[in-house]
């Protein structure tokens, strides 16, 4: 056996347990795999893993590539996130900052940035698997955050691939960047449909053609000594198609990704040697900058955008961490030589820490949100409710209605065909448009925020609608304490019965209401009562036409 | 950053030739391999075997036996167990003996001859499951004990490369010690796997299946743990003065069929799949790297001969062997044409050989090219296989014998295929069940698949993305489909895949979702935000209008809300209906 293959097997091995202990406590696999490296890191010779852990690092970012929607770039950059820009630089500089006052060099402060201000796409992903399915405001915030992270990520790659910091190279780096991109869109809009037919439905050749691709980029990228993550970059965006045309080759890819990215991990982790003072003072240093000063950073700037309080906070903490393209950036310069072992190790240790540390914030979240408000940290809410919201003066028996969504907005034109006032409270900016063009009465703020509810004056309210099904805001709504009758929204039966418990007067169930109509329809099907043909036509005339949404 | 040059050719040459297979309907494997001759010092030598493609190859082969492995379920193949042992076994002993003889006959020495009658005896696997996989007949009557077969055959060559792995013998006795050592070691781990797949790893496994991540990453874990265990026991042995090979694949079959035993191995096969792919691609193009054209083409006149007598054997010996366990005269012909060539163990038996010192170089190069040639030629036999029976039947019937063996695992047809186990599908499973013989219900929770089966339904954990999944749930053949994911990719795979007379009801979040789904023909899209929209709306007009219809109405859902059968009484008024 050769002792690659020992090595591979050993570091395997020692990563389950922990993984197991990821499992148990619900963490990110990432981190836990470079704790396993580190312990590893004894019985491993890196050298012989370090050319597989490349081929990790090119399949991570051939998959980000990969998964990368062009129109999620357009509508980042048109958006008014993208001056989350002013955070990367904040938080960069003082990590650049840090590393001058520790007497670090400034070639290689520059990494300790760089390690402080960007955040991890897939522990954000890990951690934001619920938020962003219910699609609220932090979901898709943090979403979209970690996704111009990532972009700015492979921006510096291309740059620092150049191993230097001369304008030339810079430039010719970049002209060639421009090329593969232009490549990759050729590949993608010609080559790939001729693979498709070729393969003629095997997704095993899909697989070798897109690794093919891959392979091809790559070479490229060498033969221009462009940074081959570039050339892996330009190979995802090649093959990016609708995932769902093409499931097994995307499936089979994100396996194949899996496993070189788990040695990607597991190696980096065994790179790093027994820690010196110097490095746990540094690693310290990130971990506050990334864990503490990141967020805050993040907080302020979203409230100055204009979000409210609480989804800035909530979004800040969750990214704060150290992004796995950090690792691949101090990796990189580590071998080029432009990177010591001391900063290396300190920036290993602190992603480690910092993605362990980040589930737990984003566990405790609401948590720390209510300590910091509670203390007046987070200040200036009060007035920006009140400057973008509408609440006509001394309202009585008035309906408030939480959320406007598509069952809001129908709640709203049920009230104003009643001609019954109501009340709306939403918090997604991106709605705020609409909700000032079409309703009479809102409150922009958090439905968590007790003056929230004091704008919207719930105390006179007759009767408080909620269509999140989201339980904190459930609950605070039951513990306002004011007279108006209470109906909310609930994903889970037992969660309902829960609320009714403790005052709901009715609590809908969506997915009860699904299964209703589930039966009937079914019943309707079977009895021979409707053909499906004419259930379909019947369905279809029912949806709503198709320029409103 | 440095990636390997070799490996890159490699691989862009195998792709090059894989579709070139691909487009000659040859199976890929012919192509890799000939991609392999081509690159290899045989023709332009533009590559040799370094340590990253041999890890990988190696890692083809351990992965190739460890997915092998992870099919393995002893539920599935039980009932054509007896009937598959009673045939396989003297199958490989008659196909070995014909094997030695042509080989004496042509002039081969003894152990030369010995060493090709163990490699031919062996039907493909790679071939074989691919073929039926993509003829959907891996689950047929005949698919079934060609699998069976394959297995056992399987089984028998990780014990030979055990062997071959100690190197050459001095003596017919080293040989039985060997022999014994190797099968006592065999039996140690298949035990220990085997325990371990009844109490640990249904524990283990349990907790960690809903984790896609943490699930592959472990089971990667465990069968590296066997691999490394096997590979290593000589050091592990030699405290003891005992001095033993395993081979790594070895040890990876025995981790995939503890892990086979569990209800999640469906799902790990489809993750195992494209890295067994990948890597066994790279193993079939490094084969011929150390071959010279000399080598290959050493005994080519020797090979053909090989080739066109082994076959029509082969053949008669399956025929007469499945008919002999009284299987039908249909299941018996298409069950026998599929087995006709040598397996890519042929090659790696060949290797093992070769690196013994039992062989030379040439005989490796005359079994990779018989193996090369009947791959090749058996697939448009197994192809065409239908069609070649029809043509034949008039002329076989004469061996009709009375078909008394029955299928054992029920195919599902006409059945209701139903994704997801939440609120939504629990109210209607009970209405389908009396409707429809089967009930598939495919779940990606571990405590939802164990309340299904606690309930009487076939219940299957996996993702409905995959392949697999989707083939195990007969999708194609279902007359009704539920689906409550709202991935809209799943819900595309379901419509692209069921038969057009099939009633397809899905769940969708957004209204744009439910038209496009409403135009590849879904039957009912369920919006349950909309739905629960409308109740609101219908329940805040009450509310506003006339108090006692809400009340009432509140009451009877509160009641509805409490009540846990399955079929709760319908709402009288239905979503929105409330004044009529």
């Amino acid at each position: 056996m050769a002792d690659l293959l020992t090595t591979v097997s050993v570091l395997f091995i020692v990563a389950g347990p922990f993984l197991l202990v990821a499992n148990r406590f619900k963490l990110p696999t990432v981190p836990l795999l470079i704790v396993a490296g580190l312990f590893s890191g004894i019985f491993v010779q890196e050298e012989l893993t370090l050319e597989l852990a490349q081929y990790g690092i090119a399949l991570l970012v051939f998959w980000f590539g990969v998964k990368t929607e062009l129109d999620s770039v357009r509508t980042v950059l048109k958006d008014s996130e993208v001056a989350t820009l002013a955070q990367i630089v904040v938080v960069g500089s003082l990590g650049i900052g840090l590393g001058l006052v520790l007497g670090i060099p400034f070639q290689e402060s520059i990494y300790l940035g760089i390690a402080a201000a960007l955040s991890s796409t897939i522990v954000g992903a890990f951690l934001l698997q619920k938020e962003m399915q219910r699609n609220v405001v932090r979901g898709r915030l943090g979403e979209s955050i970690h996704f111009v992270q990532d972009l700015i990520a492979v921006i510096l790659l291309l740059v620092l691939g150049a191993g230097t910091f001369e304008l030339d190279p810079i430039a010719t780096q970049l002209g060639y960047g421009v090329l593969f991109l232009i490549g990759a869109a050729f590949v993608n809009r010609y080559i790939f449909d001729l693979l498709g037919r070729l393969a003629g439905g095997s997704s095993e050749l899909m697989i070798v053609g897109a690794v093919s691709i891959l392979v091809l980029f790559i070479g490229a990228a060498r033969l221009t000594e462009v940074s081959i993550i570039v050339g892996a970059f330009a190979a995802g965006l090649a093959i990016r198609h609708d995932r769902e045309r093409h499931l097994d080759l995307f499936n089979g890819i994100e396996s194949i990704k899996d496993f070189f990215v788990a040695i990607f991990f597991l190696t980096i982790g065994a790179l790093v040697t027994l820690p010196t003072p110097e490095t746990l003072l540094l690693a310290a240093g990130l971990v506050v900058l990334t864990a503490v000063v990141k967020p805050a950073v993040t907080t302020v700037v979203l409230i100055y955008q204009g979000y409210e309080a609480r989804s800035a906070t909530l979004t800040s903490l969750g990214i704060d961490q150290v992004s796995e393209f950090s690792l691949i950036i101090a990796i990189q310069a580590l071998l080029l030589g432009a990177l010591g072992q001391t900063v290396f190790d300190a920036i290993i240790l602190a992603a480690a820490m910092t993605m362990i540390t980040s589930s737990l914030s984003q566990r405790f979240d609401e948590r720390i949100y209510q300590v910091l408000a509670d203390r007046n940290l987070i200040v200036g809410r009060h007035s920006k409710i009140d400057a973008s919201s509408r609440v006509p003066e001394g309202m009585a028996g008035h309906v408030i209605v939480v959320g406007y969504g598509r069952q809001g907005r129908k709640l709203v034109r049920a009230c104003r065909s009643l001609d019954q006032a109501c009340v709306v409270v939403e918090n997604d900016p991106e709605v705020r448009q609409i909700v000032r063009e079409e309703c009479e009465a809102f409150v922009f703020g958090d439905a968590m925020d007790r003056y929230t509810w004091e704008k919207a004056q719930a105390g006179s309210a007759k009767l408080i609608l909620s269509t999140v099904p989201y339980d904190p805001i459930s609950k605070r709504i039951l513990e306002l304490g004011v007279d108006a009758d209470v109906v909310l929204n609930a994903t889970e039966v037992d969660t309902a019965l829960d609320l009714m418990e403790e005052g709901a007067l009715y609590v809908v169930v969506s997915d009860l209401l699904a299964g209703e109509q589930l039966v009937t329809y079914t019943q309707a099907i079977i009895s021979g009562e409707m053909t499906p043909e004419e259930l379909r036509s019947q369905q279809m005339a029912a949806l709503p036409p198709k320029n409103s949404s | 950053m440095i990636l390997t040059v070799d490996l890159a050719i490699i691989l862009l040459s195998a792709a090059l030739f894989g579709f070139l297979a691909r487009q000659t309907r040859q199976p890929t494997i012919v192509g890799y391999i000939i991609a392999g001759v081509i690159i290899g010092p045989a023709v332009l030598g533009m590559v040799e075997v370094g340590t990253l493609t041999e890890t990988i190859s190696e890692l083809g082969l351990a992965f190739l036996l460890f997915l092998l492995g992870i099919k393995m379920r002893l539920e599935e193949v039980r009932h054509v167990l007896a009937p598959v042992v009673k045939i396989s076994i003297p199958q490989m002993l008659l196909v070995a003996l014909a094997g030695g003889a042509i080989a004496l006959a042509l002039g081969f020495g003894g152990l030369e001859a010995l060493i090709i009658a163990l490699a031919v005896m062996y039907s493909s696997t790679a071939v074989v499951i691919k073929m039926l996989n993509d003829k959907d007949e891996a689950t047929s009557l005949h698919g079934k004990i060609d699998v069976g077969i394959l297995l056992v055959q399987d089984i028998v060559v990780v014990i030979l490369l055990a062997v071959l792995a100690a190197g050459r013998p001095e003596s017919l006795a080293e040989v039985a010690v060997t022999l014994a050592v190797v099968l006592g070691l065999v039996a140690l781990i298949s035990a220990a796997a085997l325990l371990a797949s009844r109490y640990a790893l249904p524990v283990l496994f349990r907790r960690i299946a809903d984790n896609r991540d943490v699930f592959f990453l472990i089971s990667i874990s465990w069968a590296f743990l066997f691999v490394l265990v096997s590979s290593e026991i000589n050091v592990l042995l030699a405290p003891l003065g005992i001095e033993a090979y395993l081979s790594i694949e070895m040890g990876a079959f025995l981790a995939g069929l503890a892990i086979a035993q569990l209800p999640y191995s469906k799902e790990l096969q489809e993750r195992v799949n494209p890295l067994t792919d990948l890597f066994v691609m790279v193993f079939f193009v490094t084969v011929a790297l150390d071959l010279e054209a000399r080598e290959l083409l050493f005994y080519w006149q020797e090979a053909l001969i090989t080739v066109l007598v082994l076959m029509p054997v082969k053949f008669i010996i399956f025929f007469l062997l499945i008919r002999w366990q009284k299987f039908d005269i249909e299941t018996t012909f298409l069950g026998s044409i599929t087995m006709i060539q040598v397996s890519e163990f042929g090659i790696i038996l060949g290797v093992a050989a070769f690196a013994g010192g039992f062989v030379g170089e040439e005989v490796l190069g005359y079994l990779t090219l018989i193996a090369l040639v009947t791959m090749a030629v058996s697939v448009y036999f197994i192809a065409h296989n239908h069609a070649l029976y029809t043509r034949l039947a008039p002329f076989l019937e004469r061996w009709q014998t009375e078909g008394t063996f029955e299928g054992g695992k029920k195919e599902y047809r006409d059945h209701a295929v139903v994704i997801g186990y939440d609120q939504v599908t629990r109210t209607v499973l009970p209405l389908l069940a009396e409707q429809y013989d089967d009930v598939v219900v495919v779940d990606r929770r571990v405590d939802h698949i164990k309340i299904l089966k606690e309930e009487g339904y076939d219940a299957i954990y996996g993702d409905f993305r995959n392949a697999t999944i989707r083939k195990d749930a007969a999708l194609k053949r279902a007359s009704f489909v539920l689906s409550s994911s709202i991935e809209v990719d799943v819900n595309q795979a379901v419509l692209r895949e069921v038969s057009s007379d099939a009633v397809v009801f899905v769940e969708a979040r957004q209204v744009h979702e439910a038209r496009g789904l409403y135009d590849q023909g879904a039957h009912c899209v369920i919006l349950s935000t909309r739905l629960a929209g409308d109740r609101l709306s219908a329940y805040l007009k009450a509310y506003l209008e006339d108090p006692d219809v809400f009340r009432e109405a509140t009451t009877a859902d509160r009641e509805l809300l409490t009540d846990l059968r399955p079929i709760p009484v319908i709402h009288e008024r239905m979503v929105g209906d409330l004044h009529g």
